[in-house]
């Protein structure tokens, strides 16, 4: 993915712009990287990125990977993570509906929140079974990438599902292809009469993991909830969707409360490269 | 608002301006919200221009962006892309040993960090004071928790009705010392005093009779994560502690601050970064 670099991005100074981008290779690295190996690939002297490391690990940003001259990410970053996803209101509230599905389900249950045209798990309660599905707090996807962004977009209006064919296209070039797009909008109007969408589970043939949209009181879906795992006989879906009911009758009860402290900009505006992908110098 | 001191070599070696803009962004890793230029000036000891421009660098990042309001900062979305699914999150033990070298840097004494294991504390990390007289820090020794401030800190934040079940267990409990005994009147007496306090000041007597301090580390549900205690020699100890209490407070707070991200008892049950 080729993310856009807004303009006032490259206001910033070169001294820090270093040590930004630095700090971002860290973390996109699939091994701890070294000073020469961050050196290479950003094009900067080994003495620019030393610099910027020292800066780091003083920091707490990056810390050294098993005392070797290897770096990964410190603490601060995953403290700012956490910082933020407690920013959504749900990711509190939501605990209790999740705890109670994860009981019924045994299976983990997790909540998405919808990010401009990105999806982000705020929060997950794993059931009781010996053999689960692992979920991770903080993972993004564009919407259309996997199943909690698609059960948000089951919900949406044509015109919407245009305005993100064109962030796809124009902005992240992330375009599936028409054909894909085609079957995607297919399998979200079959779903829409459901209102959840089912998925088969590649390791547990004949099973489906489930996605929900939760909905404001406008009936735009802000959230999905995600079943994962070999799940519930299909008869106790309405189990799942009364847990979903009642999480959407308290976001209707204080809709302020619940608002994305993102929303306030519009969703082209929140660009993002993906973590775990090489970042862009 | 406390932040970790680097070494004179990493002054030497880092970016100060850069090392500002960053101290900035920490900030932001708390349980509070947002901020304005001010508040960030006055915790960081910065000027409010140093801040302004600081902000500018991380708005101009989208680390750090104005919230809906136009008037206050907040953390940006793009704090997201620092993931790193491949490494395990930091543990309690690593949240908390900046501020364990800290407390230990500007009072020269030993300093633990325990967590809680049913009706015991549990030492799981420290330094131990270079000074004569040591008061001996034994990383995995358990204690009951009525046996000393650690744990009369830990039972301050039960309710009632938990503390006295505590008590019907363990009050007729052997003892090798007398100070030890689980005595309800007195640990009544204690838990008073922490609540109202916020942390534990106890003076263990005997040859030589010790002063610590015990100060709950509390977590996203108003339960703890654990307790960290200072303390040394009666005789050594409590003439600093007027002129250093302030700032233990501030070190703690600025923990809490960080501590209250996470929930103490999900592990295992909850999905985590």
């Amino acid at each position: 993915m080729k993310p856009a670099r807004p303009a006032q991005r490259a206001a910033v100074n070169s001294s820090a712009q270093h040590v930004f981008d630095v700090l971002r290779t860290v973390s996109a690295a699939a091994e701890p990287p070294g000073v020469s190996d961050i050196g290479r690939r950003l094009g900067l002297t080994g003495s620019n990125v030393f610099r910027a490391l020292t800066t780091l690990e003083a920091s707490g940003y990056v810390s050294r990977f098993r005392n070797l001259p290897q770096f990964e990410l410190g603490t601060m970053p995953y403290l700012l993570n956490r910082a933020l996803l407690n920013r959504f209101e749900l990711t509190l509230a939501s605990r209790p509906f999740l705890r109670a599905l994860a009981q019924q389900s045994g299976e983990t249950v997790s909540l998405n929140v919808r990010l401009g045209w990105y999806s982000l798990r705020v929060s997950g309660v794993y059931g009781s079974q010996d053999i689960y599905h692992r979920d991770r707090l903080g993972e993004l996807a564009l919407l259309h990438q996997a199943l909690p962004g698609r059960a948000v977009l089951v919900s949406m209006s044509d015109a919407e599902l245009a305005g993100m064919a064109r962030f796809l296209t124009g902005i992240v070039h992330e375009w599936p292809g028409g054909e894909a797009w085609a079957v995607l909008r297919e399998t979200l109007r079959a779903s829409a009469a459901t209102g959840f969408l089912a998925e088969p589970l590649p390791m547990s043939p004949g099973f489906s993991a489930i996605g929900i949209p939760v909905r404001d009181q406008s009936g735009a879906a802000i959230a999905s909830i995600t079943i994962n795992g070999p799940v519930f006989p299909a008869a106790n879906i309405g189990a799942l969707l009364a847990v979903r009911d009642q999480l959407e009758a308290m976001i209707h009860a204080d809709p302020q409360r619940f608002v994305s402290p993102f929303a306030h900009l519009p969703p082209e505006r929140i660009v993002l490269q993906m973590p775990g992908r090489q970042a862009v110098p | 608002m406390h932040q970790t001191k680097p070494s004179n070599f990493q002054n030497r070696e880092q970016n100060k301006a850069m090392a500002r803009i960053l101290m900035v962004l920490s900030s932001f890793a708390s349980s509070r919200p947002d901020f304005g230029i001010s508040e960030l000036s006055q915790h960081l000891g910065m000027t409010k221009n140093m801040v302004h421009r600081a902000i500018k660098t991380l708005v101009e990042q989208d680390y750090v962006m104005r919230d809906s309001t136009g008037q206050r900062y907040q953390l940006g979305f793009r704090v997201l892309e620092l993931q790193n699914a491949a490494a395990p999150e930091p543990s309690f033990r690593a949240l908390c040993a900046p501020a364990l070298q800290d407390i230990h840097a500007i009072t020269g004494e030993t300093v633990s960090l325990t967590v809680r294991a049913l009706d015991y504390s549990v030492f799981i990390d420290g330094i131990e004071t270079r000074k004569p007289a040591v008061w001996r820090l034994q990383i995995g020794a358990l204690r009951p928790l009525h046996a000393n401030a650690t744990g009369h800190v830990f039972l301050s934040c039960e309710t009632d009705a938990e503390v006295a079940a505590y008590i019907a267990r363990h009050e007729h409990d052997a003892s090798p010392a007398p100070d030890e005994a689980c005595n309800a009147a007195r640990l009544w007496q204690d838990i008073a005093d922490i609540r109202r306090r916020g942390y534990a000041a106890n003076l263990r007597p005997g040859l030589v009779p010790m002063t610590a301090l015990a100060f709950p580390i509390w977590d996203a549900a108003q339960s703890v994560h654990g307790v960290l205690s200072v303390g040394g020699p009666k005789e050594r100890f409590e003439p600093q502690l007027p002129g250093l209490l302030a700032d233990i407070l501030a070190i703690i707070e600025a923990l809490c601050q960080r501590s209250r991200l996470y929930a103490a008892h999900a592990a295992g049950s909850e999905i985590t970064l």
